[in-house]
């Protein structure tokens, strides 16, 4: 069902340069590429989280245990839906660039330490590389959505850092490999509903009259 | 199934207090319900208190419920108390005892149960050609706690059905959308439909909607199907039928719409059976304009009265060599006969006609025939009292018959008006024109009309004729009937017109001057009649001398022949001496005759 939907969003974006409501279409449909991949991204990481759970059986304080903080704790982000429509369209997207770019190498890693287990089935084994590539791709994605934010003026310019946003989390590099397996997986399907509901906020904030 | 002890509900008995479950509907507040266990004296509100980590930093610390709905035993956090992914942690206080359990700590965005979708209805979408199954497209809005508008809330739902006494629901497969499609339900029986929401990516739905019923009964079309497939199919065949007639029927119009005949080219006037019959005649006439002047029966009808005129031709085909009188006298003789006998009115042939004027250039050895002075009635409007030229040709009196040649129907000639046939067109310009001229004339070409009468006319004797005939007036009319078919291949076919030419002025036929004032009398009207000129191929060689010949000036508007004397023309000829005028051969020309015309 994802990939005829994205299909039919590839299909709905072709169309020329030269009408501008055709652009917002195009970034519209481009919004709605990257949130139906964030979507199948938490969709994933939720699985992923479910039968860790399932396989390690936790104890059920796991998730009152879960008191320190991930390692994209220290980004500020949006924590209600009026804080969401509150915060600037630049810092919303800031916010969601930095969270993609911080869980690159942890998922990635993560997957190599899954490979290894035997635990795990092949199945899992392949949804935690899916996982990992999806952060890279969803990221992409999203900065392409920003540049076309850019060249229509909906944002301002002054996310032109973003092109290398391994800069802000330089210090966070390392707070990731303290974290065991589990408390990744919770970490991440938490980042990536807040991915997931950011990108939807930003888009119906920015055009509302398509599919809001 | 709550979420924080799920074998609570078993060890309730022995349980202390302990939270039953928090939910929240739109992510934006949650609600906690408490039950105070196995131990009642806690019952009682206020007993238990409520308080939360929110472990938002380092240094959160509990706090208390911020409102208290007691009646439900219920904690709600409001838009203020609530932030989503930040991990939430309850706990119970009684007195002096905390009852904590690390499972009921939660972030919102976990705990989330939208509520279930509002106004369902549902379209009958279409019906199975059997008319058993029926599909039906189910609609509904989304909850209006749930922010879908601002993209807060991302929810799929989950439509269940069942026949009105089953027990089992059918679920089919979640989706986003507020609207999907039930196959194949069955006509008659009463289907349930409900709906839940849930949070897209998550477990948790919400409640169940309200359930409506769908039901079709069975739709009576099946009466109407029946009869109105035959009504088409005997439609369409009758129609078919109709149209086949009307093919059939009009099957050459049709053809002609079709593929139309191309046109083949035509002269107007000009019949192609014609040709290829070889009337000429016929064809002469036309191209003479006879059918436009409304002669043509007149003129056919004229020459179909004078069967001497294949007598004539029959002469023609006759050897030169019986001698010119015998020749002469035979068609003389023939010619008087005829008329006599066969044409009405011919009697008045002897009666020469005042308007001919010929009496006074009539020569006097003209034979006594009736159709000599026939001859001469025949040529009206000549002023030949007043003109001796025609003494001269008078020497040769033997040539007569030639002019009562032209015996065929004098009355109708004189009704006519004379007209004279031109049977061949001189190279030089003379005309030879049929007898019909005054018996001068006669005499003067009645030599070569014999010869030509005769048919076969060797060249010889036709220059001896023309010797004969130098002195005599200068034209030689022939007038040349013709056959009554295949005139055009024979030479010989030269026989008097019935018509002597009308424009033939004083000279008697002598010359056709171009004078209309002198002509107009007796070639008003004539000379149109004049079904066609037929020069012969012969001809020609008879009258290279010129001096017998005159030219065609033109055909006035009557199509009268107006001659000109050739410049070599003695003035003695009674002829005023006319400016030479081109020849222009006018009416019906053969061919083989076109180098013969060129001057």
């Amino acid at each position: 069902a994802l990939c005829s939907r994205l299909s039919s969003m590839r299909a709905a974006s072709s169309c020329t340069n030269g009408q501008t409501g055709c652009h917002f279409l195009s970034l519209a449909n481009l919004f709605d590429r990257v949130i139906q991949h964030s979507a199948r991204m938490h969709g994933i990481s939720n699985d992923l989280h479910s039968e860790f759970e399932l396989y390690f059986l936790p104890s059920k304080n796991q998730i009152g245990r879960v008191s320190r903080n991930c390692h994209t704790s220290t980004i500020l982000t949006p924590n209600g839906k009026e804080n969401a429509q509150r915060i600037a369209r630049e810092e919303l997207t800031e916010v969601i660039l930095k969270l993609l770019v911080a869980w690159r190498e942890p998922l990635w890693h993560f997957h190599q330490n899954m490979a290894q287990h035997r635990e795990f089935n092949n199945f899992s084994s392949n949804k935690s590389l899916e996982m990992s590539e999806m952060v890279h791709e969803l990221r992409r994605g999203v900065q392409k959505v920003v540049e076309k934010m850019q060249m229509l003026g909906v944002i301002n310019s002054s996310l032109g850092n973003l092109g290398s946003p391994e800069a802000l989390l330089a210090s966070d590099r390392a707070e990731w490999r303290l974290m065991n397996d589990y408390d990744l997986l919770y970490c991440f399907r938490r980042d990536s509903n807040k991915i997931q509901n950011y990108l939807k906020i930003l888009k119906c904030r920015i055009i509302p009259e398509h599919g809001c | 199934p709550t979420f924080f002890c799920s074998s609570c509900q078993l060890q309730s008995a022995t349980l202390g207090p302990h939270f039953t479950d928090c939910i929240s509907r739109d992510q934006e507040t949650f609600r906690c319900w408490w039950s105070p266990g196995s131990l009642q004296n806690l019952s009682s509100p206020g007993a238990l208190r409520v308080f939360y980590l929110k472990k938002d930093s380092p240094t959160s610390a509990w706090k208390e419920c911020p409102e208290y709905i007691h009646e439900n035993r219920e904690c709600f956090f409001d838009a203020n108390h609530t932030s989503v992914w930040i991990p939430y942690c309850v706990q119970l206080r009684g007195q002096n005892v905390t009852y904590f359990n690390e499972d009921d700590c939660f972030t919102v965005e976990n705990i989330v149960r939208p509520d279930p979708p509002v106004s369902l209805n549902w379209t009958l979408l279409n019906i199975s050609p059997s008319g058993l199954n029926y599909d039906v497209l189910v609609s509904w809005k989304p909850p209006p706690s749930a922010d879908v508008g601002v993209g807060w809330m991302r929810i799929e739902y989950e439509i269940q059905y069942r026949e009105r006494n089953a027990t089992n629901w059918e679920a089919l497969e979640k989706q986003p959308h507020t609207q999907q499609t039930i196959y194949g339900l069955q006509i008659g029986k009463e289907y349930e439909v409900h709906i839940r929401s849930r949070m897209q990516a998550f477990v948790k739905f919400g409640e169940f909607s309200d359930s409506i019923f769908i039901e079709v009964t069975e739709i009576p079309s099946k009466d109407y199907t029946v009869p109105l497939t035959l009504v088409l199919i005997f439609g369409v065949v009758g129609v078919l039928t109709v149209i086949m007639l009307i093919v059939i029927s009009q099957q050459q119009r049709i053809m002609m719409i079709l593929l139309p005949p191309v046109p083949a080219p035509k002269i107007k006037g000009i019949d192609s059976e014609l040709l290829k019959k070889g009337k000429l005649e016929e064809l002469n006439f036309i191209l003479n304009g006879g059918g436009v002047d409304g002669l043509p029966a007149y003129a056919t009808d004229f020459y179909q009265e004078e069967p001497w005129v294949e007598f004539i031709e029959v002469d023609e085909e006759d050897a030169e060599g019986g001698d010119k009188e015998d020749n002469y006298n035979s068609d003389t003789q023939r010619l008087l006969g005829l008329p006599h006998r066969n044409i009405e009115g011919f009697s008045a042939i002897s009666h020469p006609d005042d308007d001919s004027g010929r009496a006074s250039c009539y020569d006097t050895d003209l034979p006594e025939h009736d159709t000599q002075r026939l001859m001469a009635s025949l040529l009206p409007g000549q002023p030949e009292d007043n003109e001796t030229c025609l003494d001269a040709p008078a020497s040769e009196t033997g040539e007569k018959p030639l002019i009562q040649t032209q015996i065929g129907g004098p009355q109708t000639w004189v009704n006519t008006d004379l007209y004279a046939q031109v049977s061949n067109v001189m190279p030089s310009g003379g005309v030879v024109l049929s007898p019909g001229q005054q018996p001068k004339i006669q005499e003067n070409t009645s030599g070569s009309e014999r010869e030509t009468q005769k048919g076969g006319k060797q060249n010889e004797d036709v220059e001896g004729i023309k010797e004969q005939k130098r002195n005599e007036p200068q034209f030689q009319l022939f007038v040349v009937v013709p056959e009554g078919g295949g005139y055009t291949a024979e030479n010989n076919t030269q026989q008097t017109s019935t018509p002597p030419s009308t424009s033939v002025p004083g000279a008697g036929y002598q010359t056709i001057q171009p004078q209309p004032m002198e002509t107009k009398p007796a070639a008003t009207g004539d000379a149109n009649e004049s079904p066609y000129i037929l020069p012969e191929p012969s001809q020609p060689q008879l009258f290279t001398p010129v001096a017998d010949y005159t030219v065609v000036q033109e055909l006035d508007t009557h199509r009268s022949l107006l001659l000109n004397p050739p410049p070599s023309q003695s003035p003695s000829l009674c002829q005023p001496q006319h400016p030479l005028k081109v020849p222009m051969p006018v009416g019906y020309v053969t061919p083989d005759l076109l180098g013969n015309l060129t001057p």
